[in-house]
């Protein structure tokens, strides 16, 4: 499967749409800084965003009390959850010893 | 010809981090924002869909490695995308960082906007380190760009 075309044809892709998207970071970095126009465009991008995207639902759903109780809970859980994942991983390498 | 899910992984994973790091990239900053023609709704939904599909990815390859250690199974994957040296613990924890900032940023905007300022800046400066990781990792990689070659037939008879 690995030498089949459509394979192949597919890492090419992948592989140019990565070297797209590093020389895109690049042309962006060494650009000029932003004219006028390149910043109303963004700030007009970011304001349709509020408005239409999940970032503006996710503004909206401060109201929700039942996500904010679920968001509560897991940011108590998980510290511990963490620790405890850690010594049971130095626990489960001194048994194997 | 059995297909093995650290191969699916890898390739979806491919994916998931081209579409994530287009959408990302569009929403840094106005020097930016022509990659998807300013169209930041679009860019934030993509992102947000794509890197949950990114979590759920991560989740299944740490299982899968869980599995392997509990087994005590030795063996390396050879798609599999986080490991225990190299590019693969680069990849891991990459991810995890990406994971935890990209979640303060997207929940913290009403508890803490300084730990979400803090988080954009991580996330940001760690995709053009983990950008710069790809193009390596494809370079290191390079010989499965190789086309094959045809087989000529041989007549025997000449």
């Amino acid at each position: 499967m690995l030498q089949k075309p459509w394979y192949k044809i597919f890492v090419w892709f992948i592989s140019t749409s990565f070297f797209f998207i590093a020389s895109a970071t690049l042309i962006a970095i060494f650009n000029p800084p932003p004219s006028e126009e390149q910043v109303m465009q963004f700030m007009m991008g970011m304001m349709g965003a509020m408005h239409n995207s999940l970032m503006g639902l996710s503004m909206a759903i401060e109201e929700d009390r039942f996500l904010n109780f679920m968001l509560e809970l897991s940011s108590f859980l998980i510290t511990p959850l963490i620790i405890l994942s850690i010594l049971g991983g130095f626990f489960v390498r001194r048994i194997r010893k | 010809m059995r297909i093995k899910l650290d191969f699916v992984i890898h390739w979806l994973w491919a994916i998931a981090f081209a579409i994530l790091t287009l959408s990302g990239l569009a929403m840094v900053g106005a020097k930016y924002g022509w990659i998807l023609n300013w169209d930041i709704a679009s860019a934030d939904y993509i992102h947000r869909v794509a890197a949950m599909f990114f979590m759920i990815l991560l989740t299944i390859s740490i299982g899968q490695e869980a599995v392997k250690a509990v087994k005590n199974d030795k063996n390396k994957l050879t798609w599999g995308i986080i490991g225990p040296k190299g590019y693969g613990l680069f990849n891991f924890i990459t991810s995890v960082i990406f994971t935890i900032t990209g979640v303060i940023i997207w929940v913290g905007h009403e508890y803490n906007m300084a730990s979400v300022a803090f988080s954009l800046y991580i996330h940001e400066k760690l995709t053009y380190l983990v950008i710069i990781g790809v193009i390596w990792h494809i370079y290191v990689k390079a010989y499965a760009l190789i086309w094959p070659e045809k087989k000529k037939l041989v007549n025997n008879n000449e």
